[in-house]
């Protein structure tokens, strides 16, 4: 569906986004991750045609963006990272002066614009002044600005930036619910935000890929072998000798207590071996009885810094 | 093209800009209807429209000065050059909608004649003559103006400096009766600005030879033309201002003359500005 290779811009010195590579597949949503100044919007405005590249070419459903940008610009919604707005007109209007930019025929305009006020829940301030509308609000519109004209492609740089809580929640939901007709790409420096969203992410620093891959296989490439917490009631010494004994486990290291009475302990297992009946057989053999055992998954947060630091290491 | 028009002309009067401009115009017009065709009794009309030109030097920036630059501030230029809108279609739907206010506003005025014509008699070909010239010399103001709004996102900049441009224009008219005419003076100018020509080329391309080889030619053969025949020379400088002064092209039609010469030049020079917009915004993308 987008296909992108060797996209660089430079202003000036400054390197921007330095030769990425990448594709998104139809009906993916791809999560686009990285610090601040790390590219993710100057990638976002090439793709949309907003900017031009430096160097490299970005293709769209077949079709490159330099020699058909009007047929590509149709196939892509677009809210960028303030929400193009004209405040003094109202919302309703301002989606009608939309849509006829993205040339939607006047015949199909008036129910598709109902439909997007629906999906989007504004149709109850459709027809107030956009510099009246919250925060919250005012990106909804952009969002159904994006929607106008009926892209396949969705692009949206940090669409729940700036919202409190519930909104953020309700944001991801629409675009989950989204994603299931649309491709969609959307940016983040939000990382739980991504995890919740996204079925790939793409990490991005300095204008680099650093990484690519789903959520979860991220987290369990960096940890290496497997890792289990535990909680165990008992005294630290005596669990910590056990657990040593269990065959199959490479490393315990302990995390302190956390529960009166309790030892929190990390447990790591030589490459991919499931050790955790064993673990449960010879603690309860020892009468010390587990009271919690997950896998330690490092959290986005985690795998970022470790990648960027991983990183700077190398260089 | 007409999407953007059609916002553009709204939103001149869903904010005081567009109610500001006229009213500002037609009070200077009234107000000059009344000294010079009132009060005297006299039925010259087009003297009007003649003594109102300094007008655009206040009016015109309050007309231009948000058409580009509120996009960039706003960010909206995101929505609009993402969309399935050629640049060309957008510049010329602003500056469209910039003129329709100013020719709405020139209905408007078009009372005060009617006003003549009821008590007394009009010379009518020649007032609509007059109209033409008045429209095309505002138009090629609003196409400056248009074109200095999008080298900004920052509206009172934009202004002060469609102001600061207009008024050199002004001044041209004057300019050009106090310039030398010798030609020596016609000689030297020339040679300067062939080098400065060359000098903005370089800065272009970046290639000596390229620049230097003509840059040469140029002024040699401006010493031998001096040489050969130096009446070539004289008056050159006066004609050169001349050229661009684009009030002297409105007095024909203050005259009652219509020339279609000068509504060409008008023409062109409002094309001119345009395309430097259009440049101007695609030139930005790959900044």
């Amino acid at each position: 569906m987008i296909q992108i290779k060797d996209l660089t811009k430079r202003y000036g010195q400054h390197l921007a986004v330095d030769h990425l590579n990448f594709s998104v597949d139809k009906g993916e949503i791809l999560g686009f991750l990285g610090p601040n100044g790390a590219g993710k919007s100057t990638t976002m405005n090439i793709i949309t045609g907003y900017l031009s590249a430096t160097e490299g070419s970005v293709t769209i459903d077949g079709l490159d963006l330099i020699d058909h940008p009007m047929e590509v610009k149709r196939k892509i919604g677009y809210l960028p990272e303030f929400p193009p707005l004209y405040p003094e007109m109202t919302v309703s209007e301002y989606l009608n002066f939309v849509a006829e930019i993205k040339k939607v025929t006047p015949a199909e305009k008036k129910e598709s614009l109902e439909k997007i006020m629906d999906l989007v829940k504004i149709g109850d301030v459709r027809g107030r002044l956009i510099k009246n509308l919250s925060k919250g609000y005012k990106q909804r519109v952009g969002l159904a600005q994006a929607l106008v004209g009926n892209p396949t492609i969705l692009i949206l740089d940090e669409p729940t930036v700036g919202l409190d809580p519930r909104q953020i929640m309700e944001m991801r939901t629409l675009i989950k619910e989204l994603g299931k007709e649309h491709t969609v790409v959307l940016s983040s420096h939000i990382l739980p935000e991504v995890s919740a969203v996204c079925e790939r992410v793409i990490i991005i620093n300095k204008g680099k890929i650093v990484a690519s891959d789903s959520p979860e296989n991220l987290s369990k490439r960096l940890t290496g072998g497997s890792h289990l917490l535990l909680r165990v009631a008992g005294p630290e010494t005596e669990v910590v000798s056990k657990l040593t004994k269990v065959a199959g486990v490479s490393s315990v290291r302990v995390k302190g207590e956390r529960e009166p009475g309790t030892v929190d302990v990390v447990v790591e297992a030589d490459a991919e071996e499931d050790i955790r009946r064993s673990l449960f057989f010879a603690l309860s053999e020892a009468q010390l009885p587990i009271l919690l055992m997950k896998a330690e998954d490092l959290t986005l947060e985690e795998i970022f810094l470790q990648l960027i630091t991983e990183e700077e290491v190398a260089s | 093209m007409l999407a953007v028009l059609k916002r553009e002309l709204k939103a001149y009067f869903l904010s005081p800009v567009g109610y500001i401009f006229m009213g500002f115009f037609l009070v200077i017009s009234g107000l000059f209807f009344a000294l010079l065709n009132l009060l005297p009794g006299s039925a010259n009309y087009i003297g009007v429209l003649a003594n109102i030109t300094f007008i655009f030097l206040f009016v015109v920036p309050i007309l231009t000065m948000r058409l580009m630059s509120e996009d960039q501030r706003l960010k909206t230029d995101q929505l609009l050059l993402t969309s399935p809108l050629s640049i060309t279609g957008l510049v010329l739907g602003k500056y469209l909608a910039a003129v329709g206010v100013f020719f709405l506003t020139l209905v408007i005025t078009g009372l005060y004649p009617l006003v003549i014509k009821i008590h007394g008699l009009l010379a009518v070909g020649e007032v609509i003559g007059g109209y033409i010239g008045f429209l095309l010399l505002g138009s090629v103001f609003i196409a400056i103006g248009l074109f200095i709004s999008a080298t900004t996102e920052n509206q009172v900049a934009a202004a002060f400096t469609t102001f600061g441009c207009l008024l050199l224009i002004w001044f041209l008219n004057w300019v050009q009766q106090i310039v030398p005419k010798e030609a020596i003076a016609g000689a030297v100018f020339t040679a300067l600005l062939i080098l400065g020509v060359m000098a903005l080329v370089y800065k272009a391309i970046r290639n000596w030879l390229v620049c230097l080889i003509p840059a040469v030619l140029g002024v040699g053969a401006v010493v031998a033309t001096y040489i050969l025949r130096q009446e070539v020379f004289y008056g050159l400088i006066p004609a050169f201002f001349a050229r661009f002064s684009l009030l002297q092209r409105f007095n024909s039609f203050a005259m009652g003359i219509f020339d279609l010469s000068a509504v060409i030049y008008y023409l062109s020079f409002s094309a001119f500005f345009i395309f430097l917009t259009v440049r101007l915004i695609e030139k930005k993308r790959w900044g």
